[in-house]
C-alpha cells in the first residue's frame, strides 16, 4: 500500500469561517500548510502563465490530466459526462496530454467500452453527427478499468494504471476523479482513494480533485457525516460538489445581471423590494424514478439545492472578486442569515403537497400514488412552498416565497422581485391602479428578463395600464449555449470552484431544510393527494401568500 | 431561416426611410397580433452596423453575410453604396425587416436592413445619412469590406461616428502592406478598436501556437525565441510580391506583441522573394522571415509558422500548419519530435468572422497591440497601443 493511513488522521473539515479561505489567517498547522500550498500554486501559475493565451477562449488551458470516471457504465456517465468530455475535446478545450479512465464493475475491454461510448454519443451528444476523426483521437485516450468499489487491491491496480498513463500520455500526475455513482458509494470510494494515496498532492506536480454529484446527504446529520468522511481524506479545496443547475448559462447570467449592471443595486434591498418569489415548476411527474423520488421528495430534490442556490445568488452581497471562495463566502452568509424553521413555523410557513390524477397539457395523467414504484399510501411530497426570511441588514422583513413541484401546468423556473407600491397613488381616479413593478428573471424556458411597469394609455384621459418590457435571452443572442456539464467539467479541470458547492453551504442549506422535514414527521399524516395534476399546487400555497395580501405570479 | 417580412417601395429621403422602418414593424405587430398573450413585441437590437459597400455586388455579398448573422446580432444594418458619382445628388433606399426564429422556435428575433444608394454629391456625405438612422445608444460598427481609403475626408467623417472598425486586410489590393500601415496609423492615433478579418482568421493558428507552450516545462522557451518563420502561399509563375501578405505579417506581429519583442529593423524585401525583419526580445535578436511557398492555398494564405527557441542547451521548434479543416501542431525538442496533434479546426467562414468581429471585445487589446507592431514592422511610427476605445 502506497498511501497514508487516512483513517488515523483528524478530519480536515474547516470551520465555516476557515472554509472561506479569505477571512481569517490560518490557525492550525494543517491550515497553514494548505494556505502555503495554495499560495505556492498561485505564484507558480502566475509566473508561468502562457502569454500567447491572452485574448483566446481560455486564458489558460487545463493542465495535462487523467479524467477518472467512476461509475462509467451508468446513465449519468453516458448521458451527460461522456458527451460533455467529447464536446470539450471536439472544441479543442482539452490538452493533448489527456486520458479518460473509465471505472466500473461490469466487464469490458477498452474497445468494447469505447464502442458503448460511441453509441451513447450518437444518442446524447448535442452536436450531431459525431465527428469520426475527432472521436478516434479521443477514443485512443480512453481505457477501461474493471473495479468493485469495495476492492482495495483493485484501487491499488487503478493507481498503478494511472501511473503508467502518466508515462504514456504525459498526464503529469494530475487526476480528476469524477464520482458518477450512487450516493451510498461516495464515502467508500473516497476512503479507497485515500488508502491508496491517490489523493496525495505534492509541490512537484500532480493535483488531485474529486467531483461529487448531488445529493450531498439527505439531512443535516448525513451531510455532516458525508463531509466529515470526505474531508478525512481530502482537503476542501480538492472537493468539487457539482449541482448542474449552477452551470446553466442563465444562472451564471444572474451574476452578470446583478453585478454587471449598476442600476439595480441601489434598489436591491428592503427599502424598495416588497417580496421575492422563486419558482421551480415541472410539468412532468416522476417518470421512471418512482423509487428514487419516494426516498427524496421535493424538499430534498429541489428546495435544499436548486431553490436555495437561486435564493443565495439573488440575495447575496456583492463579492469582492469572482474567485471561488469570495463568491461562496457571500452565498453561505445568506443561508446562515435564515433561521431554521421551528415546528410552529413549519406549520405556518411551509406547505407540502402531492399531486393526484389530473390533466396536463391536454393529457390525462395518473396521480403520484399511481405511478410505478410508488407506495399507494405514499406521504412523499411532490410540491413544497415556503415563506422564508433572511435576517440581515439588506433583507430583514422581506419575505422570500419559494415553491417547487411536479405535475404543475408548465415547466418554468423563474425569480420574480416585486417592488413596493408607489408611496402616493396619484392616479387613483383613473380606470385602473398601476400594479407594483416586478423584475422577473426567467431561468427556463425562454430565458430572459422582464420588467413590469405602468404606462399611460394613449388618449385624452389618464388611463394607466401595466405593460411588460421583455428581454428575451434567446432573441437577443440566438446562439448555442454550452451544456452545464461542459461548463462545470472544464471549470473543475481548470481548478475553478466558483460554481461548485462548498461543504459549509451544503450544511447551511440542510440546516434550513432538515427542521422542515423533521417537523413534517412529527405532524399528523398529510391529506394527500391535495392538488390535481395540472394545477399550481394545493390551496394552502395560495393562502400562504393571500393572508399577507399577496399572490403567486401567474406563469 | 430568415424571412422577408416587408419589401417596401423605394424611399428617397431619410424621413421616408424612417417611415418605412416604422411601417415594417407595425406590419409585423399586426401579423403577430393574437399569437402572443401578454408580451408587447419588443425589437431586439444589440448594435448598429454600417457597411460601406461601394459597388452593388459588394453590397449584395455583405447583405447575405449580415443576414446570416442577424440571429446572433439583431442589429440595424445600413448598407451604403455609391452610384453615379457625377450625377445629381440624391439617394434611393430600400428597407427590409427580418424575423429569425430562435433555436427553440418559440420566438422570433428581429433585425432591420436599410440599403442606401447615394448619388452625386450625396455620396460624399454618407455620414449625414447614417447619423439620423442609427438606433440610439447602441454601439456603431463600421464595416469597410473593400479597399478602405483611410487617409481621406470621407474616412475621417465615417471613422468619427464609429465605435469599432471592421476590415478585411487579406482582400486589399497588391501585397496589402500600404493599407495595413495606414490602418495601423489610424488605429494608433484614434484608439478606434479594429477587427480585421485577416487577424481573426488566424484564431485557430493562435490557439495552436499557444498550445505548444501550455506544458509548463516548455514555457520558458517563450522568453528565448530566436527565429520566427512564416511560409505563405504564392501562385506558381507569379512574383511573390503580388501576393497579399497581411496575414503572414500579422502572425509575426501578434507573436512579437505577446512576447514583448521590439522591432529593430523593419521589414525589407530580399532578392529571393523572401522578406525579413529583425526583432529584439530581452537581450537577444529574433530573426523574422516571410518565405513564399508553392501551395494550393490562395495567394497570401499562411502555409506554415515555425518558432525556434533556445533555452539553455535546449532548442525547441514549434511548427504549425493548417488546411481547410484542421491545424497540425508539431513540437521538436532538439530535433526529436516530442508531440504531434491534429486539431479539428475548420477555417472560419465570413459569417463567423463578422460575428467575431462584432463580438470579440476581449480580443480588442490583443488586436490593437498586434496592429501596432505590424505598423512598426512596416516602419510606421505607431504610438504604443493604448486601451482600444479609450478615445
Amino acid at each position: 500500500m502506497r498511501g497514508r493511513d487516512s483513517g488515523q488522521r483528524e478530519p480536515r473539515t474547516m470551520s465555516p469561517r476557515r472554509a472561506s479561505g479569505a477571512s481569517e489567517p490560518p490557525r492550525t498547522a494543517r491550515e497553514l500548510r494548505e494556505a502555503r500550498l495554495v499560495a505556492h500554486r498561485r505564484r507558480r501559475a502566475d509566473a508561468s502563465a502562457n502569454p500567447l493565451r491572452a485574448g483566446l477562449r481560455l486564458d489558460r488551458a487545463p493542465d495535462p490530466c487523467a479524467f477518472v470516471l467512476l461509475g462509467a457504465t451508468g446513465d449519468l456517465a453516458h448521458r451527460k459526462v461522456l458527451p460533455a468530455i467529447y464536446e470539450l475535446w471536439r472544441t479543442n478545450l482539452l490538452p493533448a496530454e489527456f486520458s479518460v479512465v473509465a471505472v466500473a464493475r461490469r466487464p469490458y475491454t477498452d474497445e468494447s467500452f469505447a464502442a458503448e461510448v460511441r453509441a451513447s454519443l450518437a444518442r446524447y451528444s448535442r452536436v450531431q453527427p459525431v465527428d469520426e476523426s475527432v472521436w478516434a483521437e479521443l477514443a485512443r485516450r480512453i481505457t477501461y478499468h474493471q473495479l468493485d468499489f469495495g476492492d482495495g487491491p483493485g484501487f491499488e491496480r487503478l493507481s498503478a494504471h494511472l501511473d503508467q498513463l502518466d508515462a504514456a500520455h504525459g498526464t503529469a500526475g494530475n487526476r480528476l476523479f469524477y464520482l458518477a455513482v450512487q450516493p451510498s458509494q461516495v464515502t467508500e470510494i473516497v476512503r479507497q482513494i485515500g488508502q491508496t494515496g491517490m489523493d496525495h498532492e505534492s509541490r512537484s506536480g500532480g493535483w488531485r480533485r474529486v467531483v461529487i454529484e448531488k445529493p450531498f446527504g439527505r439531512d443535516s446529520e448525513s451531510a455532516r457525516h458525508l463531509n466529515h468522511e470526505v474531508t478525512r481524506v481530502l482537503r476542501e479545496s480538492q472537493v468539487y460538489r457539482i449541482d448542474h443547475y449552477l452551470g446553466k448559462e442563465t444562472v451564471r447570467n444572474l451574476l452578470v445581471f446583478r453585478f454587471g449592471n449598476g442600476i439595480f443595486e441601489p434598489v436591491w434591498n428592503r427599502s424598495y423590494v416588497d417580496h421575492v418569489q422563486i419558482t421551480v415548476a415541472e410539468s412532468i411527474g416522476v417518470e421512471t424514478r418512482g423509487s428514487f423520488y419516494e426516498e427524496t421528495g421535493a424538499a430534498r430534490d429541489i428546495l435544499q439545492n436548486h431553490l436555495l442556490q437561486l435564493l443565495s445568488l439573488v440575495a447575496m452581497e456583492p463579492p469582492t472578486s469572482f474567485e471561488a471562495d469570495a463568491l461562496r463566502d457571500q452565498k453561505v452568509e445568506v443561508l446562515r442569515a435564515m433561521a431554521p424553521p421551528d415546528p410552529d413555523a413549519v406549520r405556518r410557513s411551509i406547505v407540502r403537497g402531492q399531486y393526484g390524477l389530473g390533466w396536463v397539457r391536454g393529457t390525462a395523467v395518473a396521480g403520484y400514488r399511481e405511478e410505478p414504484e410508488v407506495d399507494p399510501l405514499s406521504e412523499t411530497e411532490t410540491y413544497v412552498a415556503g415563506r422564508f426570511i433572511i435576517d440581515d441588514w439588506r433583507w430583514s422583513g422581506v419575505p422570500f416565497y419559494l415553491r417547487a413541484g411536479k405535475r404543475l401546468p408548465e415547466r418554468a423556473t423563474e425569480i420574480a422581485v416585486q417592488f413596493k407600491e408607489v408611496p402616493l397613488r396619484l392616479f387613483r381616479e383613473t380606470s385602473g391602479d398601476p400594479e407594483p413593478n416586478v423584475l422577473t428573471m426567467r431561468i427556463q424556458p425562454d430565458e430572459g428578463i422582464l420588467l413590469r411597469f405602468a404606462a399611460k394609455v394613449p388618449g385624452l384621459g389618464l388611463d394607466v395600464r401595466t405593460v411588460n418590457m421583455d428581454f428575451d435571452y434567446g432573441t437577443s443572442f440566438v446562439a448555442d449555449s454550452p451544456d452545464a456539464y461542459e461548463t462545470l467539467i472544464l471549470d473543475a479541470l481548470l481548478g475553478d470552484a466558483s460554481l461548485f458547492t462548498r461543504a459549509d453551504e451544503v450544511e447551511a442549506a440542510w440546516g434550513i431544510v432538515t427542521p422542515m422535514i423533521e417537523g413534517w414527521a412529527a405532524m399528523p399524516a398529510p391529506r394527500f393527494p391535495n392538488y390535481p395534476a395540472g394545477t399550481w399546487g394545493p390551496e394552502e400555497a395560495e393562502q400562504l401568500l393571500a393572508r399577507e395580501g399577496r399572490r403567486w405570479r401567474r406563469i | 431561416m430568415a424571412q422577408d417580412l416587408a419589401a417596401a417601395p423605394i424611399a428617397r429621403s431619410v424621413p421616408e426611410i424612417e417611415r418605412q422602418l416604422a411601417a415594417a414593424w407595425a406590419a409585423e405587430r399586426e401579423r403577430r397580433a393574437g399569437r402572443t398573450e401578454s408580451h408587447v413585441l419588443a425589437r431586439s437590437s444589440v448594435s448598429n452596423l454600417v457597411v460601406v459597400a461601394g459597388q452593388p455586388e459588394t453590397a449584395q455579398r455583405c447583405a447575405a453575410i449580415v443576414g446570416a448573422t442577424a440571429g446572433r446580432h439583431p442589429s440595424r444594418t445600413l448598407i451604403l453604396g455609391v452610384a453615379d458619382p457625377d450625377g445629381p445628388a440624391g439617394l434611393e433606399a430600400r428597407v427590409e425587416a427580418l424575423s429569425i426564429p430562435t433555436p427553440s422556435g418559440a420566438a422570433l428575433t428581429g433585425a432591420e436592413t436599410v440599403y442606401v444608394a447615394a448619388r452625386g454629391e450625396t455620396g460624399r456625405h454618407l455620414a449625414s445619412i447614417i447619423l439620423p438612422l442609427l438606433v440610439h445608444d447602441l454601439p456603431v460598427a463600421l464595416w469597410w469590406p473593400v479597399d478602405p481609403q483611410f487617409h481621406s475626408h470621407r474616412a475621417d467623417r465615417l471613422l468619427a461616428l464609429a465605435d469599432r472598425l471592421i476590415v478585411d486586410g487579406s482582400e486589399w489590393a497588391g501585397d496589402g502592406l500600404d493599407r495595413l500601415a495606414a490602418l495601423a496609423d489610424v488605429a494608433g492615433r484614434s484608439r478606434l478598436p479594429v477587427a480585421d478579418f485577416a487577424l481573426l482568421r488566424q484564431y485557430r493558428w493562435r490557439e495552436a501556437l499557444a498550445s505548444v507552450y501550455d506544458l509548463p516545462d516548455l514555457r520558458p522557451h517563450l522568453r528565448s525565441v530566436r527565429a520566427i518563420t512564416v511560409e505563405f502561399a504564392t501562385v506558381e509563375g507569379q512574383p511573390a510580391y503580388l501576393a497579399n501578405i497581411v496575414r503572414p505579417v500579422y502572425h509575426v506581429a501578434w507573436l512579437a506583441s505577446r512576447l514583448g519583442m521590439s522591432v529593430v529593423t523593419p521589414m525589407r524585401s530580399e532578392p529571393d522573394g523572401c522578406r525579413t525583419a529583425v526583432l529584439r526580445q530581452g537581450g537577444h535578436a529574433v530573426a523574422a522571415e516571410w518565405r513564399p511557398a508553392s501551395s494550393d492555398l490562395g495567394p497570401g494564405s499562411t502555409v506554415r509558422v515555425e518558432i525556434v527557441s533556445r533555452h539553455g542547451r535546449d532548442e525547441l521548434a514549434g511548427v504549425v500548419a493548417a488546411d481547410e479543416r484542421s491545424v497540425q501542431v508539431t513540437v521538436q525538442d532538439r530535433g526529436r519530435e516530442r508531440a504531434h496533434r491534429i486539431y479539428a479546426a475548420p477555417r472560419l467562414r465570413e459569417v463567423e468572422l463578422l460575428e467575431r468581429a462584432i463580438d470579440d471585445r476581449a480580443g480588442d487589446r490583443i488586436a490593437a497591440e498586434a496592429l501596432a507592431v505590424a505598423g512598426r514592422l512596416l516602419a510606421v511610427d505607431v504610438p504604443a497601443a493604448g486601451r482600444p476605445g479609450a478615445r
